[in-house]
Parts: C-alpha cells; sequence; structure tokens
C-alpha cells in the first residue's frame, strides 16, 4: 500500500496502470475500466478516493473528472472520506435486523469506542451499516475488509475486532 | 408518416417522432421537465407520462415514439392528471418554495406546473425538508449560480455539459433523495456556454450571476433581437425594463444558433451602460464643441459633403456594427461624391462557437455585419483610403472629410494614437450612440441609435440575412441612421426622402446582386442565405 | 405437484470444493451438456430451453428462452451475455451459494448461452461487496481457460468465447438489468429508458442477453436431461423445475433449499426445521424485500410465479423472509422503507422523493408520532410510486413497504402510541388547508 505523498499529485500507481492495460481490450470502450480503475485507485490510496484518486482515474481514462466523481458518489463501496485501515460493513437489513444486527452494531460501537462512521484514533477501524450484504442465512454477519464474518454475537464480534492489526 | 391519434385530434408526425413532440404540434403541451429535443432522452422526471393504448401502466411522452400508424394517446384522462399532481406533489415536498427570492420567479417551470397541474396544499408534514447545506448559493463558475435547494433533479444541465457543450465540467453525484447536480472539487463550469445551463435548468437551481437580482422577470420587455457579440449571429430575445436591456436570452434559430449563445455575447449589451451616452448633436466651433440642432448639424454635414474632390478626398468608413442599410445608404452617399473611399472595419473574434443540427457556427468577427456593409458596398475602389490605411497610417490627412460610422466601432476608437491619426482628416464627423473619445475628437458627432433602437438586417458568418427588430425608442435626440441618411442623401436626391429601413434595403435588393428578389418584408424568421455571396458582389 | 427429481440438481456439488477446477468438475460430470451443445444448432438449443418453461430467477420471471430468441440472428454484428450476478435483494443469497460452490455449473451454462445467442464476450458482473466469490469464479474462468472450455476454441469446437468477472462497487439498482449495463460501462447504475430493450441495444450499444446466476445454472441440466425432463418438475407448464429457496430470519435452519418450484410455503418452512424457538409464525415475505408480504394465513400457498402473484404477492428471487409472532412490524416496514430510500438511484421523480417521504413518515412513527392519517398516507405514496418510476424499483419499494402497513395497520398504530413519549397524548393535529 502507498503512503500519501505530501507534495504534487500522483497519478496511479504502475501495477495498476498495468492491469488497466491488460484488461483494455477485453472492453469495447475505456470508459468501462471506470469500476475496476476506481477499485484500483482506491487500494493504492489506503481504502478512499481523495481528489487526486479521482483526477488520477479521470486522466487514465481521459473522462471528465466530474463525470468520475459522479460515479465516484454513486456507489456505497467507494469512499470520499478516509476510512480506517479496517473497514467493517455490518449487515442491517431485515433477516440481520431479524437476528440482532442492532446489538453488532451496538458491539461494535463500545469496542471500538467511535460513533458509526468515524475512524478510531489510531486509524485502525471504522464501521458502518450496510445494506443486505447477501449472506442472511449467517445473520447476523458482517464484512471485514474483503471478508465475510457470519452468524455474529457479542463474543465473536469481540474477538473479531481484537484480531485486527 | 405514420398518423397518431392524440386526445382525439390526429396528427401525422415523422417516425420516431416522440409523444411530446407530436403532441405539440396540435398545441397540445404535455407538461415536462427532463427532456429537451437537443439532449437525450432520460424519461426521469415522470411528468409527461400519458396513457398509451394497449399499455397497461402509463408511459412517458419523451421516450414514447411513434413508430407506426395508429396510436392512441390521451393526455386528459384521470390517471394522468393523478400522475401528474402526483409528480408535483413529489417535486414540491422538499422544494424550499423561496420564490419570492428567487429569481426564477415567473419564469419557473414549478411554479407553471404547480398552477396548472399541482395542488394547493401539501401532505408532507415535516419541519425539516431536505437541504443541502452549503449548497445554496454557491458559483458553479464566472457566470452560474447553483442552489442546490431548489434543484428538481432533471440533470438538463449535466447532459448540456456532456452533449452539447462538449466540454463535462459538471456530475450528477450521489444518489437516490441526496442526489445533486456539481462540478468536481476546485473545478469551474466556465465554458463559453456555460450560461445556457440557466437557461434550460426548468426552475431557480440555476441562475445568472449576472442577472441575479437584476429584475423581476415580469417586469421585462421581451424583443426578438439578434446578438452583437460577433458574426455568428445569434438570434436573441432582448430583455428590457423601461429600454434598460437585462439580459439576452438565445432564441431558437435551428440554423443557427439553434437554442444556444455563448456567454461573451450575453454580456455584450453591457456597452451600451458602460460607455456614455452620445445625446445631443454637437459641433466643433471655433474649437469648442457645442451642442447644435440636427437641422444645423446636417446643414454642416451637407456643405462639406458637397465640397469638391479637388480639396481633398471624401473618406467613409463604415463598421461591422452598421446594418447592411446604413452600410448601403454610407455607399450611396460616397456614390454622390463620386469618392472611392469607402470601407468597413472590423476587428478579428475570439472564435465563438455555437453547436448546432448541422454541426455549429464559428465566429470571425468582433462584429455582427461586415459582411452585409460590405455586400452593401462598402468596398474600396484601387487605391482608396481604407480602414486599415486609417487605422494603421497616414490616409486621414488626405481627407477633406472623414465620415465614420460609428464611435465605438471597436478597440481602435478607444485607441489615442489611433485617435490622431484620424483626427488628421480636415473635418471629421463621427454618428454613434456612445461618447466615445472619437466622438469627442470629432469636429460634427452625430447621436445615433443603438441596435436596440433601430430596424435593420446584419449578414452572419454563414452569409444568412437576418432582420432585427427595434426593440424600444432611442433616447434624446437620437436618431436610426438610416432616417439621417435618406435626409442627407435627399437634399441632393429628393427620391431618398422619407424612406424607411425596409423601403431603403428593398431598393439595394434591386440594385445589389446578393440580394436580388429579396424584400425586407418576406425575410424569414430563420433568415435567409446569400447563395454564393462575397465582398465582391458589393464592389461598384 | 408434480414429483421433484430425486437428488439435488443445482446444488448438487454442494460441498466438493474439488468440482472448483475443471478437471474436478468433469469429473462429476461437468461440461456434458456444453459439450452436447456445442453439436447442436444454436436455434436448437433455444428452442429446448424455450420447451423447458424456464423462467428467469432474477426477480422478474421472464420466460429465458423467449428472451434468447429476441436477439438478432445476424451474425456480423457483435453481441454479448451479461451475468446478473449483482445478487441485492435483501433475503437473497443463492447465486452467492451457486458461485462459491459451483462456479463451472454458471460457467457451463454461460457457454451454452453464448453459443446459442451468438455472443463471443461475457460480462460476469458481480456485486463489490462478494469478493470471495468472484475470486473463486475469476479462478475458475482461468481454469476453463487453460483447459480449452475458454478461449479460442471452446471444447474444441472452433467457437470462440471470452468471459471475465466485472466487479460492481455497492448499489442494488445495479440489479436492474439496464441498471446494471450503465455501470458495466463504466457510468453510473442508473436504469435506462426501455424501449429499446438490450436484447437490441445492450451492453455498448449491442445485442445483450442479461440472465442471473441461478437461470445460466438450470441451462446445462435442461440440454443434457432433456427440456421435458425440466418441464416434469415443479407446479404446472408456465413454473417449472429446481428452484433454490433463500430462507432467512426467524427459521430454525436459515439457508439455501433446493426444491420443487411450487412447493408450498409450509412445506418449505417445514425443510427449514420451523419457526426458531417453538414459536408462531406472524407473517413472511417470499420473494426478497420487493415483494408483498403474506400473513400467516397464507402459509399454504405455492411458491412460484404464478400462485404467489395470484396470492397477492410474487416469487421475485425467492429470498424467503419469515418474520415470528415478536416481530415489530413497524420496524420492518421502516427497515425496507429506508432500504429503498438508500438504494433509489435518484434519477426519476417518484422513486427519489416517494422512498424518501416513505421512509420519513415511518421513521416517524418509531418516535410515537402517527395516526391513521399517516397509515393512508403511506398507502397513497406508494400508489403515487407504483406504476409511475422509470425502472422496477419504485413498484418494488411500493409493494415492499405499502402492503406492510395495510395488511398490520392497527398493530403497527398500537406500536405507535406505545412508542409515544409520555405525556404526549396524541400528536398535534396539522391543519388541513382548504382547497
Amino acid at each position: 500500500m502507498s503512503e500519501p505523498v505530501a507534495e504534487g499529485r500522483r497519478g496511479l500507481p504502475p501495477e495498476a496502470r498495468e492491469e488497466l492495460h491488460r484488461l483494455r481490450p477485453l472492453y469495447p470502450t475505456a470508459r468501462a475500466l471506470t469500476l475496476p480503475a476506481l477499485h484500483l485507485a482506491q487500494r493504492a490510496w489506503g481504502g478512499w478516493l481523495p481528489e487526486e484518486a479521482i483526477l488520477a482515474v479521470a486522466e487514465e481514462l481521459q473522462l471528465p473528472a466530474a463525470e468520475v466523481y459522479g460515479v465516484v458518489t454513486f456507489y456505497d463501496l467507494f469512499h470520499e472520506q478516509p476510512v480506517g485501515r479496517h473497514r467493517i460493513r455490518v449487515c442491517t437489513n431485515v433477516p440481520c435486523m431479524l437476528r440482532g444486527s442492532a446489538e453488532v452494531m451496538a458491539t461494535l460501537g463500545e469496542l471500538l469506542g467511535v460513533e458509526e462512521g468515524e475512524v478510531t484514533a489510531d486509524g485502525r477501524c471504522s464501521f458502518v451499516h450496510f445494506e443486505c450484504l447477501g449472506a442472511c442465512e449467517h445473520a447476523p454477519m458482517m464484512m471485514v475488509d474483503d471478508t465475510y464474518h457470519y452468524d455474529l454475537d457479542r463474543e465473536t464480534v469481540r474477538s473479531i475486532v481484537e484480531g485486527l492489526e | 408518416m405514420p398518423t397518431v391519434l392524440i386526445d382525439d385530434r390526429t396528427v401525422d408526425v415523422a417516425q420516431g417522432t416522440n409523444l411530446v413532440d407530436a403532441a405539440l404540434g396540435i398545441g397540445i403541451q404535455i407538461p415536462h421537465y427532463c427532456y429537451h429535443p437537443r439532449l437525450s432522452v432520460v424519461g426521469q422526471c415522470r411528468m409527461c407520462l400519458v396513457q398509451v393504448e394497449g399499455m397497461p401502466k402509463l408511459q412517458a411522452g419523451c421516450s414514447t415514439q411513434v413508430m407506426k400508424d395508429g396510436m392512441v394517446v390521451r393526455t386528459d384522462t384521470p390517471e394522468v392528471k393523478d400522475a401528474q399532481r402526483a409528480m408535483m406533489e413529489f417535486l414540491l415536498i422538499n422544494h424550499p418554495l423561496d420564490c419570492p427570492i428567487c429569481d426564477q420567479a415567473g419564469e419557473c417551470g414549478l411554479q407553471d406546473y404547480a398552477f396548472k397541474h399541482g395542488v394547493a396544499f401539501s401532505r408532507f408534514h415535516f419541519e425539516d425538508k431536505r437541504t443541502y447545506s452549503g449548497r445554496e448559493r454557491i458559483p458553479l463558475g464566472p457566470n452560474v449560480v447553483l442552489n442546490m435547494n431548489r434543484c428538481i433533479q432533471c440533470t438538463r444541465c449535466v447532459r448540456f455539459t456532456q452533449e452539447v457543450s462538449k466540454t463535462g465540467e459538471l456530475g450528477f453525484l450521489q444518489r437516490g433523495a441526496r442526489a445533486e447536480i456539481g462540478v468536481f472539487p476546485g473545478k469551474e463550469l466556465d465554458s463559453d456556454l456555460a450560461s445556457n445551463v440557466v437557461d434550460i435548468c426548468p426552475v431557480g437551481a440555476l441562475t445568472s450571476s449576472r442577472f441575479r437580482f437584476a429584475e423581476r422577470v415580469w417586469y421585462l420587455d421581451k424583443k426578438p433581437s439578434l446578438c452583437t457579440g460577433c458574426d455568428v449571429g445569434c438570434n436573441i430575445t432582448l430583455e428590457h425594463r423601461r429600454t434598460s436591456i437585462k439580459r439576452y436570452k438565445p432564441r431558437f434559430n435551428p440554423e443557427v444558433n439553434d437554442y444556444w449563445m455563448c456567454d461573451y455575447g450575453r454580456a455584450t449589451h453591457e456597452r451600451y451602460t458602460r460607455l456614455p451616452r452620445l445625446a445631443v448633436p454637437r459641433l466643433r466651433k471655433e474649437g469648442a464643441l457645442s451642442p447644435v440642432s440636427w437641422e444645423e448639424a446636417l446643414g454642416a454635414l451637407h456643405d462639406r459633403l458637397r465640397t469638391r474632390s479637388s480639396d481633398g478626398a471624401q473618406v467613409f468608413l463604415g463598421s461591422g456594427f452598421s446594418t447592411t442599410e446604413e452600410a448601403y445608404l454610407l455607399a450611396k452617399l460616397a456614390d454622390q461624391g463620386g469618392s472611392p473611399h469607402r470601407s468597413v472595419w472590423t476587428a478579428r473574434s475570439q472564435p465563438f462557437h455555437i453547436p448546432n443540427l448541422h454541426g455549429g457556427v464559428t465566429g470571425e468577427d468582433a462584429s455582427p455585419n461586415r459582411r452585409g456593409a460590405e455586400l452593401a458596398g462598402l468596398v474600396p475602389g484601387d487605391g482608396a483610403i481604407d480602414g486599415q490605411r486609417l487605422l494603421a497610417g497616414e490616409g486621414a490627412q488626405d481627407a477633406a472629410l472623414l465620415v465614420v460610422a460609428d464611435s465605438d466601432f471597436g478597440p481602435p476608437a478607444h485607441d489615442p494614437e489611433v485617435l490622431q491619426r484620424l483626427r488628421k482628416a480636415a473635418f471629421l464627423v463621427v454618428f454613434g450612440w456612445a461618447d466615445t473619445p472619437l466622438a469627442q475628437a470629432a469636429d460634427l458627432a452625430l447621436p445615433v441609435a443603438t441596435h436596440a433602437e433601430k430596424d435593420g438586417t446584419f449578414v452572419n458568418v454563414q452569409h444568412r440575412l437576418q432582420r432585427f427588430k427595434r426593440a424600444f425608442p432611442s433616447p434624446g435626440e437620437a436618431m436610426p441612421l438610416t432616417d439621417v441618411l435618406t435626409e442627407l442623401l435627399a437634399r441632393s436626391a429628393p427620391e431618398w426622402q422619407g424612406l424607411g429601413v425596409a423601403e431603403v434595403f428593398d431598393r439595394m435588393a434591386e440594385e445589389v446582386p446578393a440580394f436580388a428578389g429579396m424584400r425586407f418584408s418576406r425575410i424569414p424568421p430563420t433568415g435567409a442565405p446569400l447563395r454564393g455571396a462575397t465582398a465582391e458582389d458589393g464592389r461598384q | 405437484m408434480k414429483a421433484y427429481a430425486e437428488d439435488p440438481v443445482l446444488l448438487r456439488n454442494l460441498g466438493k470444493p474439488e468440482v472448483r477446477t475443471v478437471a474436478g468438475y468433469r469429473a462429476a460430470g461437468g461440461y456434458r451438456a456444453l459439450e452436447q451443445a456445442l453439436r447442436m444448432q444454436p436455434d436448437e438449443v433455444i428452442e429446448a430451453v424455450k420447451a423447458s418453461g424456464l423462467r428467469g430467477r432474477g426477480g422478474a420471471g421472464f420466460p429465458t428462452g423467449m428472451k434468447w430468441g429476441f436477439v438478432p440472428k445476424d451474425a456480423e454484428v457483435q453481441k454479448y451475455l451479461v451475468v446478473n450476478a449483482d445478487e441485492s435483494e435483501p433475503g437473497t443469497f443463492k447465486d452467492r451459494v451457486l458461485m462459491e460452490h459451483d462456479p463451472h455449473q454458471l460457467i457451463e451454462g454461460s457457454a451454452i448461452c453464448c453459443w446459442a445467442v451468438g455472443a463471443t464476450v461475457c460480462y460476469i458482473y458481480v456485486r463489490g461487496e462478494y469478493v470471495a466469490p468472484a475470486d473463486i469464479v475469476e479462478e475458475a474462468i482461468g481454469d476453463a481457460y487453460r483447459e480449452g472450455v475458454l478461449g479460442e476454441s471452446v471444447l474444441g469446437s472452433g467457437f470462440r468465447l471470452d468471459m471475465l468477472v466485472h466487479r460492481g462497487a455497492g448499489a442494488y439498482i445495479c440489479g436492474e438489468e439496464t441498471g446494471l449495463l450503465e455501470s458495466l460501462e463504466g457510468k453510473r447504475g442508473q436504469p435506462r429508458v426501455k424501449p429499446p430493450f438490450p436484447a437490441l441495444v445492450g451492453a455498448f450499444g449491442k445485442p445483450t442477453v442479461i440472465n442471473n446466476v441461478e437461470t445460466l445454472a438450470c441451462v446445462p441440466h435442461i440440454i443434457e436431461r432433456g427440456a421435458e425432463w425440466f418441464k416434469g418438475i415443479g407446479t404446472d407448464e408456465r413454473n417449472t423445475g429446481p428452484k433454490l429457496y433463500a430462507v432467512s430470519g426467524h427459521v430454525e435452519r436459515p439457508g439455501t433449499y433446493e426444491l420443487p418450484i411450487g412447493v408450498t410455503f409450509q412445506e418449505l418452512l417445514d425443510a427449514c426445521g420451523g419457526v426458531w424457538q417453538g414459536r408462531d409464525l406472524k407473517a413472511f415475505i417470499p420473494g426478497g424485500a420487493s415483494a408483498p408480504v403474506l400473513t400467516a394465513a397464507d402459509r399454504d400457498v405455492r411458491m412460484d410465479f404464478d400462485s404467489l402473484a395470484k396470492a397477492g404477492s410474487m416469487l421475485g428471487s425467492a429470498a424467503v423472509m419469515v418474520l415470528d409472532e415478536t416481530t415489530s412490524m413497524l420496524q420492518v416496514a421502516k427497515r425496507v422503507a429506508k432500504f429503498f430510500n438508500h438504494e433509489s438511484c435518484g434519477q426519476c421523480t417518484p422513486c427519489r422523493e416517494g422512498t424518501h417521504w416513505l421512509e420519513l413518515i415511518l421513521q416517524q412513527g418509531t418516535h410515537g408520532i402517527g395516526s391513521h392519517r399517516e397509515m393512508d398516507l403511506v398507502g397513497a405514496v406508494c400508489k403515487q410510486i407504483g406504476g409511475n418510476s422509470l425502472c422496477a424499483l419504485g413498484d418494488a419499494a411500493a409493494m415492499g413497504v405499502g402492503p406492510i402497513v395495510a395488511k398490520f395497520r392497527d398493530e403497527i398504530l398500537a406500536e405507535i402510541a406505545a412508542a409515544r413519549p409520555a405525556g404526549h397524548a396524541s400528536p398535534l393535529p396539522v391543519l388541513q388547508a382548504s382547497h
């Protein structure tokens, strides 16, 4: 993961550009690479998309910045604000609500000592509620970074959070 | 052409015509916000829902095309009216209803449709409406201000920058009830065409920073006119209150500017207030300028026009701001004195490009009518003293009489060095609406009408002849230049006596091949192309 | 009810990690259907799918063979298959299970579809949250290229097919097929006006078939075992085949259940071990949050397209949410409204404003404010959204929220009253302006 630089604006890192060049022939338009490019940029910029990251994608794909910005703000998985090193998304839709997602949210608040959407002082974690994550047979559940955690209760939530670097 | 039945009335339309346009063809207005004939069809606002026979649900008129004969459409059923009421209610629940402080009031799609299709009470019982904190009055660029609270998310503006100006400054941001429009942080909506988004915004979300709070729109008198900013010749509506011009708005002409005009052009009326007005005729007597009557002024000029050529040249300098008729009469004046010294001067323009369905029009001159003036006869004879020589060199010193029209013909009219050169003429006559340094340097300064105060024609960069009309009378003693020139001509040749602009044009059309067969009264509203016309046609 | 085939069909490879490779999948009998299809004329494949009566498993239930038949036969034109793996309907998780456990079944079904309609590129649009399932499918695709199942010449037939995973980024509306296409093209996932339909103008302006994961997973079995076999399963000839039911909420054993389409809700509930903790059933939502709620009285309804429609609901994605007697229907209604408000793309007026309004009314209810007037208003707002929105999300919101309030009105009013802060006898009356 690259560190943010203090001066000058960064473009997409070389490995991200390479990946986009690999993907380009698989789509008839460069614009179709917007979502892949934003995923790559978000990874490169530490889990969120500051303005320079959005500009980097717009430049790479030769698209107006406002359009890419519109795409970024449309999707729940793209973030315009800094997030924790670990991003916790708790499903609170009906099936999880019926089986205790409120308790998961409350537990995370207690454990992390921050409100929903805030980043812990050490930058380690942030947590938000989320719409249905598609694992309702294991409700309540949550997603930590790219991993699903199933059949949660206070204790499992505690041990998962404690296991985060 | 397929036939469609709308509210029991038949209309033939081209295949693929949408129902909003088809209905408009027979005078039925299907309300709509997001649809615009020059933007992609998105079917978002849902105001144009109509009933189409055979369809289970109401259909959006904008996205329903007439493909074959026999479509039966109703725009007036209870279901349609319910849907219109529903959309109005939805659009208004979060609208600030700040009409008293909104520039759009009086020309607002929400006001109009609420009146026509809405209900007068609200079922939205919440103290707080949705607001966009900090986005109530933010400049998107130099000429456009956004108030997001008033936006109805029709995205016309976004599509305009994507599809018409192709500059892409605006984006549709966020999602759902938080959806908004905006620029990328730190970027501006600053293209030449930016202010068109104000015109196409159906509500008060986008307003013009120039026109903001300048006038309530219901006080404005609106007159069809032409922009004088360059030789694209955008058709405009000139909007004024008691002769004070408040704004120009583009007037639809599919052959020229379509629905659009540029921001530079919109501001050009400001010249009429930026410069002081020349109010009365002024004659230099014993070195000092004195106000004189028109009678005395014209007498003095007539005397000068009758001096012999052996005393020096008579030089006539028209400008790209002269109407075709004015240029024609000025050329006639030169003819009377047998002078070949006649020309048009204009500055070059930034190449403003106005898109239309044929690819668009790009301007060349910083004035509207260099071509018309040349066609009308303001073309120098061989070796004549022309505008170039006058402004750059020593041409004026050979002139017994130098007539300039007009006092604000371009930046050189304000350049002291140029003035010094022109001043070398034995007698300097300046026509103009503005009291510029040039007018002050003149021996005879004659107040004439602005383009808002007269009738006439311009020939644009496409060689399209376009007619414009007087919006309001001149103040004080200013007169239309054509009236002044016919009066002068009549002093030697009585047949010019009392000719109006139309008669001058018609006489010119009989004489000048480029205008052959044309009549002033029959110039079409969208103008008439002058086929194959060049400046050579104006050479006598 | 016709008899169900002996063993699971779609879930036959559940719990067999070895089928994630081409070799393992072949060993389990896989790719025989693709071989067979490649020996058939494309039209024969389409006819077989038509004959099977297969209807789309994503939510709308459109006949799959018919959809394929709409694609122009012109060989010159580029065509696409886009797999809708943007499974986001609350309560739905069957496609995740299919991708995680049997990715080659999806690849095989997709390849057969591509052969049938002449598509040479297949995009599998997986919701961004499904990182692991997308990785598994991507790996399987890589193996399929290496083994000659995909690429230059599919199984040596000379048919060229490229397939790749395209990851979404978190937006329910991208499950709407034209919203998905917009998203695939790199834009905001805002549904398009229809017509034109994707079969003619789809991805990148080209003819496109968009099918759900489960729909495509059915295809190899139809080819291999025959349309008649497929039709033999289910309620009647309009409701055929095996079906995955994703059961969640207040049941003993939530999970993905493969049963003949048309099993009754009670039978399904029994398969899941019944309502949890020995409680009684209050209600169930049979087809995801978009489906109108049904009450305990409806427990014998057949879980197929037409029976549920007749009962005033819909099969949708067959995501069955079971609500026990203790459930707060106010909370459920509010949560469903919140979901649709959050997920509305914002382009069309009724959905953008209406879903927002619905959430506000119901949220207010949880603070103890609300009366018959608000309940009526929920109904009125739903009616104003329904049928008027640009895409089906507006309708879904109206169907998801309206019936909960309509059917549990008194119960919800009692909940509102109970939530009213002490000292507030009733909310202040709001003066109604006269017309």
